[in-house]
Protein backbone atom coordinates (compact mmCIF):
# COMPACT_ATOMS: atom_id res chain seq x y z
CA UNK A 1 0.00 0.00 0.00
CA UNK A 2 1.12 3.58 -0.62
CA UNK A 3 0.62 6.88 1.16
CA UNK A 4 -2.52 7.55 3.18
CA UNK A 5 -4.57 10.69 3.41
CA UNK A 6 -5.87 9.96 6.90
CA UNK A 7 -8.62 12.53 7.13
CA UNK A 8 -11.05 13.90 4.62
CA UNK A 9 -14.12 15.43 6.28
CA UNK A 10 -17.27 14.85 4.23
CA UNK A 11 -20.94 15.65 4.38
CA UNK A 12 -22.48 12.21 3.96
CA UNK A 13 -25.93 13.67 3.24
CA UNK A 14 -24.77 15.17 -0.06
CA UNK A 15 -23.74 12.40 -2.46
CA UNK A 16 -22.85 14.80 -5.31
CA UNK A 17 -20.37 16.57 -3.06
CA UNK A 18 -18.86 13.21 -2.07
CA UNK A 19 -18.52 12.24 -5.76
CA UNK A 20 -16.94 15.59 -6.59
CA UNK A 21 -14.38 15.37 -3.80
CA UNK A 22 -13.49 11.77 -4.54
CA UNK A 23 -13.01 12.58 -8.25
CA UNK A 24 -10.71 15.41 -7.28
CA UNK A 25 -8.69 13.09 -5.04
CA UNK A 26 -8.42 10.62 -7.93
CA UNK A 27 -7.12 13.40 -10.19
CA UNK A 28 -4.48 14.19 -7.57
CA UNK A 29 -3.45 10.52 -7.56
CA UNK A 30 -4.39 9.72 -3.96
CA UNK A 31 -4.57 5.93 -3.49
CA UNK A 32 -5.71 5.47 0.12
CA UNK A 33 -8.25 7.70 1.76
CA UNK A 34 -9.88 7.73 5.18
CA UNK A 35 -13.22 9.53 5.05
CA UNK A 36 -14.41 11.25 8.18
CA UNK A 37 -17.93 11.54 9.40
CA UNK A 38 -18.66 13.98 12.24
CA UNK A 39 -20.37 11.94 14.95
CA UNK A 40 -22.53 9.82 12.61
CA UNK A 41 -22.24 6.20 11.56
CA UNK A 42 -22.02 5.90 7.77
CA UNK A 43 -24.74 3.50 6.52
CA UNK A 44 -23.56 0.29 4.84
CA UNK A 45 -25.47 0.95 1.59
CA UNK A 46 -23.79 4.35 1.24
CA UNK A 47 -20.40 2.73 1.78
CA UNK A 48 -21.17 0.25 -1.02
CA UNK A 49 -22.31 3.09 -3.28
CA UNK A 50 -19.08 5.02 -2.65
CA UNK A 51 -16.98 1.90 -3.29
CA UNK A 52 -18.55 1.54 -6.75
CA UNK A 53 -17.90 5.23 -7.53
CA UNK A 54 -14.15 5.29 -7.03
CA UNK A 55 -10.93 3.36 -7.56
CA UNK A 56 -9.40 4.75 -4.34
CA UNK A 57 -9.11 2.43 -1.33
CA UNK A 58 -11.64 3.96 1.02
CA UNK A 59 -11.72 3.58 4.79
CA UNK A 60 -13.92 5.30 7.35
CA UNK A 61 -13.52 7.06 10.65
CA UNK A 62 -15.89 8.71 13.07
CA UNK A 63 -14.72 11.86 14.80
CA UNK A 64 -16.29 12.99 18.05
CA UNK A 65 -15.83 16.55 19.28
CA UNK A 66 -16.39 16.32 23.01
CA UNK A 67 -16.13 18.91 25.78
CA UNK A 68 -16.82 17.03 29.02
CA UNK A 69 -15.98 13.72 30.68
CA UNK A 70 -19.67 12.86 31.18
CA UNK A 71 -20.27 13.27 27.47
CA UNK A 72 -17.35 11.06 26.49
CA UNK A 73 -18.57 8.15 28.65
CA UNK A 74 -22.03 8.46 27.06
CA UNK A 75 -20.71 8.78 23.51
CA UNK A 76 -18.26 5.89 23.83
CA UNK A 77 -21.11 3.59 24.89
CA UNK A 78 -23.08 4.76 21.87
CA UNK A 79 -20.22 4.07 19.44
CA UNK A 80 -19.11 0.87 21.10
CA UNK A 81 -20.09 -1.43 18.25
CA UNK A 82 -18.83 0.51 15.22
CA UNK A 83 -16.55 -1.11 12.68
CA UNK A 84 -14.74 2.12 11.75
CA UNK A 85 -11.86 4.06 13.26
CA UNK A 86 -12.92 6.14 16.25
CA UNK A 87 -11.23 9.45 16.97
CA UNK A 88 -11.76 11.96 19.74
CA UNK A 89 -11.08 15.67 19.55
CA UNK A 90 -11.26 17.87 22.62
CA UNK A 91 -9.70 20.96 24.13
CA UNK A 92 -10.44 19.61 27.64
CA UNK A 93 -7.35 17.87 29.04
CA UNK A 94 -9.45 15.55 31.22
CA UNK A 95 -11.30 14.30 28.13
CA UNK A 96 -7.99 13.80 26.33
CA UNK A 97 -6.62 11.74 29.24
CA UNK A 98 -9.85 9.70 29.44
CA UNK A 99 -9.72 9.01 25.70
CA UNK A 100 -6.05 8.07 25.86
CA UNK A 101 -6.81 5.50 28.60
CA UNK A 102 -9.79 3.98 26.75
CA UNK A 103 -8.96 1.10 24.42
CA UNK A 104 -12.01 1.82 22.21
CA UNK A 105 -10.46 5.09 21.02
CA UNK A 106 -8.03 4.69 18.13
CA UNK A 107 -6.96 8.29 17.54
CA UNK A 108 -6.77 11.38 19.71
CA UNK A 109 -6.89 14.25 17.30
CA UNK A 110 -5.05 17.56 17.68
CA UNK A 111 -6.01 19.08 14.38
CA UNK A 112 -6.87 22.60 15.45
CA UNK A 113 -4.10 24.95 16.68
CA UNK A 114 -6.12 25.76 19.82
CA UNK A 115 -6.48 22.06 20.63
CA UNK A 116 -2.86 21.44 19.66
CA UNK A 117 -1.65 23.85 22.32
CA UNK A 118 -3.33 21.65 24.97
CA UNK A 119 -1.21 18.58 24.11
CA UNK A 120 0.69 17.30 27.15
CA UNK A 121 3.37 14.62 27.64
CA UNK A 122 0.84 12.73 29.83
CA UNK A 123 -1.49 12.12 26.87
CA UNK A 124 1.43 11.02 24.71
CA UNK A 125 2.57 8.55 27.37
CA UNK A 126 -0.95 7.08 27.77
CA UNK A 127 -1.41 6.68 24.00
CA UNK A 128 1.86 4.79 23.89
CA UNK A 129 0.65 2.44 26.63
CA UNK A 130 -2.69 1.79 24.87
CA UNK A 131 -1.27 1.54 21.33
CA UNK A 132 -3.50 4.37 20.18
CA UNK A 133 -2.33 7.28 18.05
CA UNK A 134 -2.10 11.04 18.16
CA UNK A 135 -3.09 12.96 15.07
CA UNK A 136 -1.66 16.22 13.78
CA UNK A 137 -3.28 18.03 10.93
CA UNK A 138 -1.72 20.19 8.22
CA UNK A 139 -4.86 22.21 7.46
CA UNK A 140 -3.67 25.29 9.46
CA UNK A 141 -0.61 25.72 7.23
CA UNK A 142 -2.77 26.45 4.18
CA UNK A 143 -3.64 29.83 5.68
CA UNK A 144 -3.30 32.77 3.24
CA UNK A 145 -2.33 35.31 5.89
CA UNK A 146 1.48 35.18 6.23
CA UNK A 147 1.54 36.05 9.94
CA UNK A 148 -1.05 33.43 10.89
CA UNK A 149 0.59 30.87 8.64
CA UNK A 150 3.99 31.31 10.28
CA UNK A 151 2.38 31.11 13.74
CA UNK A 152 0.65 27.89 12.76
CA UNK A 153 3.92 26.47 11.44
CA UNK A 154 5.60 27.35 14.74
CA UNK A 155 2.89 25.64 16.82
CA UNK A 156 3.00 22.52 14.66
CA UNK A 157 6.81 22.50 14.79
CA UNK A 158 6.82 22.72 18.60
CA UNK A 159 4.33 19.95 19.22
CA UNK A 160 5.48 17.55 16.50
CA UNK A 161 9.00 17.83 17.91
CA UNK A 162 7.63 17.21 21.41
CA UNK A 163 5.93 14.06 20.06
CA UNK A 164 9.16 13.02 18.32
CA UNK A 165 11.19 13.56 21.48
CA UNK A 166 8.81 11.39 23.51
CA UNK A 167 8.72 8.76 20.73
CA UNK A 168 4.95 9.08 20.39
CA UNK A 169 2.79 7.08 18.02
CA UNK A 170 1.41 9.67 15.67
CA UNK A 171 -0.02 10.28 12.23
CA UNK A 172 -0.21 13.44 10.14
CA UNK A 173 -3.29 14.11 8.09
CA UNK A 174 -4.42 16.79 5.66
CA UNK A 175 -7.91 17.51 7.01
CA UNK A 176 -8.51 20.05 4.23
CA UNK A 177 -12.03 21.35 3.75
CA UNK A 178 -11.66 23.44 0.59
CA UNK A 179 -11.21 21.30 -2.51
CA UNK A 180 -8.34 23.50 -3.77
CA UNK A 181 -6.43 22.93 -0.53
CA UNK A 182 -6.25 19.17 -1.14
CA UNK A 183 -2.72 17.88 -1.67
CA UNK A 184 -1.19 14.48 -2.36
CA UNK A 185 0.34 12.96 0.83
CA UNK A 186 3.75 12.71 -0.91
CA UNK A 187 3.71 16.48 -1.41
CA UNK A 188 2.77 16.92 2.26
CA UNK A 189 5.77 14.75 3.20
CA UNK A 190 8.04 17.25 1.42
CA UNK A 191 6.45 20.14 3.29
CA UNK A 192 6.92 18.37 6.64
CA UNK A 193 10.52 17.48 5.75
CA UNK A 194 11.60 20.92 4.62
CA UNK A 195 9.62 23.20 6.91
CA UNK A 196 9.00 21.09 10.02
CA UNK A 197 12.37 19.31 9.86
CA UNK A 198 11.05 15.77 10.26
CA UNK A 199 13.32 13.10 8.74
CA UNK A 200 12.03 11.52 5.51
CA UNK A 201 12.26 7.99 6.92
CA UNK A 202 10.03 8.75 9.90
CA UNK A 203 7.64 10.62 7.62
CA UNK A 204 7.22 7.53 5.47
CA UNK A 205 6.39 5.61 8.64
CA UNK A 206 3.90 8.31 9.66
CA UNK A 207 2.15 8.45 6.28
CA UNK A 208 2.27 4.74 5.32
CA UNK A 209 2.82 2.38 8.24
CA UNK A 210 1.01 4.08 11.12
CA UNK A 211 -2.38 4.39 9.32
CA UNK A 212 -1.98 0.72 8.34
CA UNK A 213 -1.43 -0.23 12.00
CA UNK A 214 -4.63 1.63 12.96
CA UNK A 215 -6.61 -0.12 10.22
CA UNK A 216 -5.25 -3.52 11.26
CA UNK A 217 -6.18 -2.79 14.88
CA UNK A 218 -9.74 -1.93 13.82
CA UNK A 219 -9.95 -5.05 11.62
CA UNK A 220 -8.76 -7.30 14.49
CA UNK A 221 -11.32 -5.70 16.80
CA UNK A 222 -14.09 -6.43 14.29
CA UNK A 223 -13.00 -10.06 13.94
CA UNK A 224 -13.03 -10.43 17.75
CA UNK A 225 -16.57 -9.01 17.88
CA UNK A 226 -17.68 -11.42 15.15
CA UNK A 227 -16.16 -14.39 16.99
CA UNK A 228 -18.02 -13.40 20.18
CA UNK A 229 -21.33 -13.50 18.32
CA UNK A 230 -20.66 -16.88 16.65
CA UNK A 231 -22.16 -20.05 18.13
CA UNK A 232 -21.13 -23.62 17.33
CA UNK A 233 -23.88 -25.46 15.47
CA UNK A 234 -23.91 -29.26 15.33
CA UNK A 235 -26.03 -30.99 12.67
CA UNK A 236 -28.13 -27.89 12.07
CA UNK A 237 -29.23 -27.80 15.70
CA UNK A 238 -27.76 -25.44 18.25
CA UNK A 239 -25.22 -27.27 20.37
CA UNK A 240 -26.73 -28.14 23.74
CA UNK A 241 -30.32 -27.95 22.42
CA UNK A 242 -32.43 -31.09 22.79
CA UNK B 1 37.86 16.94 -6.43
CA UNK B 2 34.61 18.88 -6.73
CA UNK B 3 31.58 16.68 -7.36
CA UNK B 4 29.43 17.81 -10.25
CA UNK B 5 25.91 18.78 -9.28
CA UNK B 6 23.22 16.32 -10.33
CA UNK B 7 19.92 17.46 -11.71
CA UNK B 8 16.38 16.35 -11.09
CA UNK B 9 13.33 16.74 -13.29
CA UNK B 10 9.98 17.18 -11.56
CA UNK B 11 6.78 16.49 -13.47
CA UNK B 12 3.78 18.29 -11.99
CA UNK B 13 0.10 18.52 -12.84
CA UNK B 14 -1.74 21.83 -12.97
CA UNK B 15 -5.33 21.89 -11.72
CA UNK B 16 -7.11 25.24 -11.94
CA UNK B 17 -10.50 26.50 -10.83
CA UNK B 18 -12.99 26.17 -13.72
CA UNK B 19 -10.13 24.91 -15.97
CA UNK B 20 -8.90 28.50 -16.33
CA UNK B 21 -5.76 28.75 -18.47
CA UNK B 22 -2.69 30.24 -16.77
CA UNK B 23 0.07 32.42 -18.13
CA UNK B 24 3.63 31.04 -18.13
CA UNK B 25 5.12 34.23 -16.66
CA UNK B 26 2.65 34.29 -13.80
CA UNK B 27 3.31 30.62 -13.08
CA UNK B 28 7.09 31.06 -12.91
CA UNK B 29 6.76 34.21 -10.86
CA UNK B 30 4.53 32.45 -8.33
CA UNK B 31 6.95 29.49 -8.03
CA UNK B 32 9.81 31.90 -7.25
CA UNK B 33 7.55 33.83 -4.89
CA UNK B 34 6.72 30.63 -3.02
CA UNK B 35 10.41 29.65 -2.80
CA UNK B 36 11.24 33.11 -1.43
CA UNK B 37 8.32 33.16 1.00
CA UNK B 38 9.04 29.80 2.59
CA UNK B 39 12.79 29.32 2.17
CA UNK B 40 14.38 32.74 1.55
CA UNK B 41 17.68 33.64 -0.06
CA UNK B 42 19.56 30.84 1.74
CA UNK B 43 17.81 28.13 -0.30
CA UNK B 44 16.75 30.14 -3.35
CA UNK B 45 20.34 30.53 -4.53
CA UNK B 46 20.91 26.75 -4.54
CA UNK B 47 17.87 25.77 -6.57
CA UNK B 48 18.91 26.25 -10.20
CA UNK B 49 15.30 26.36 -11.32
CA UNK B 50 14.57 25.87 -15.03
CA UNK B 51 11.18 25.34 -16.62
CA UNK B 52 11.88 22.56 -19.13
CA UNK B 53 8.39 22.11 -20.46
CA UNK B 54 4.98 23.60 -19.88
CA UNK B 55 1.74 22.53 -21.48
CA UNK B 56 -1.07 24.72 -20.21
CA UNK B 57 -3.69 23.11 -22.45
CA UNK B 58 -3.18 19.59 -21.09
CA UNK B 59 -2.20 20.99 -17.67
CA UNK B 60 1.28 19.80 -16.83
CA UNK B 61 4.82 21.10 -16.51
CA UNK B 62 8.36 19.81 -16.08
CA UNK B 63 10.83 21.66 -13.88
CA UNK B 64 14.56 21.07 -13.67
CA UNK B 65 16.39 21.72 -10.39
CA UNK B 66 19.41 20.64 -8.39
CA UNK B 67 19.07 17.19 -6.75
CA UNK B 68 19.80 18.74 -3.34
CA UNK B 69 16.82 21.07 -3.56
CA UNK B 70 14.24 18.63 -4.93
CA UNK B 71 12.22 18.56 -1.71
CA UNK B 72 12.28 22.36 -1.50
CA UNK B 73 10.82 22.71 -4.98
CA UNK B 74 8.12 20.10 -4.24
CA UNK B 75 7.21 22.01 -1.05
CA UNK B 76 7.15 25.34 -2.87
CA UNK B 77 4.86 23.88 -5.57
CA UNK B 78 2.63 22.32 -2.91
CA UNK B 79 2.20 25.54 -0.98
CA UNK B 80 1.05 27.60 -3.97
CA UNK B 81 -2.68 28.20 -3.55
CA UNK B 82 -3.44 31.00 -5.97
CA UNK B 83 -1.97 32.40 -9.16
CA UNK B 84 -3.23 35.78 -10.27
CA UNK B 85 -6.38 35.39 -8.17
CA UNK B 86 -7.22 31.92 -9.51
CA UNK B 87 -7.28 28.96 -7.16
CA UNK B 88 -4.72 26.45 -8.35
CA UNK B 89 -3.03 23.18 -7.38
CA UNK B 90 0.46 22.36 -8.66
CA UNK B 91 0.66 18.70 -7.77
CA UNK B 92 4.09 17.04 -8.16
CA UNK B 93 3.67 13.60 -9.72
CA UNK B 94 7.09 12.18 -10.46
CA UNK B 95 10.74 13.05 -10.14
CA UNK B 96 13.55 11.63 -12.20
CA UNK B 97 17.21 12.14 -13.04
CA UNK B 98 16.62 12.06 -16.79
CA UNK B 99 14.17 13.96 -18.95
CA UNK B 100 13.44 10.87 -21.09
CA UNK B 101 11.91 8.85 -18.22
CA UNK B 102 9.81 11.82 -17.20
CA UNK B 103 8.52 12.17 -20.76
CA UNK B 104 7.53 8.52 -20.76
CA UNK B 105 5.39 9.25 -17.71
CA UNK B 106 3.78 12.19 -19.53
CA UNK B 107 2.83 9.92 -22.46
Amino acid sequence: MSYFESRLPLNFDDFNDIQNRLNFCERLGIKNLILESQGKIVPLNLKKKIKIETKINIFYRINLRIDSVDEITFQLKKFDKISDILSIESINKKVQLYAAKDSRVDIISFSDTKILKSLTPGVISLTKQNNSFIEFSLAPIMESNKVLQSKNFRILYRFIHLANKLKANYIISGNFVDIYDFRHPRALISVCHTLLEIPLLSLKKIFIENPKIILEKVRDRNIEKLEDKMKIVKGGIKYGQK
Amino acid sequence: MVKSEKQRYIYFKILTENNYSLDQNYLLRSIWKSVWRFFGMKEANKIGLWLSELNLEVGYGIIRCSHLTKEIIISALTLIKEINGIKVILSPKKTSGTISSIKQKVK
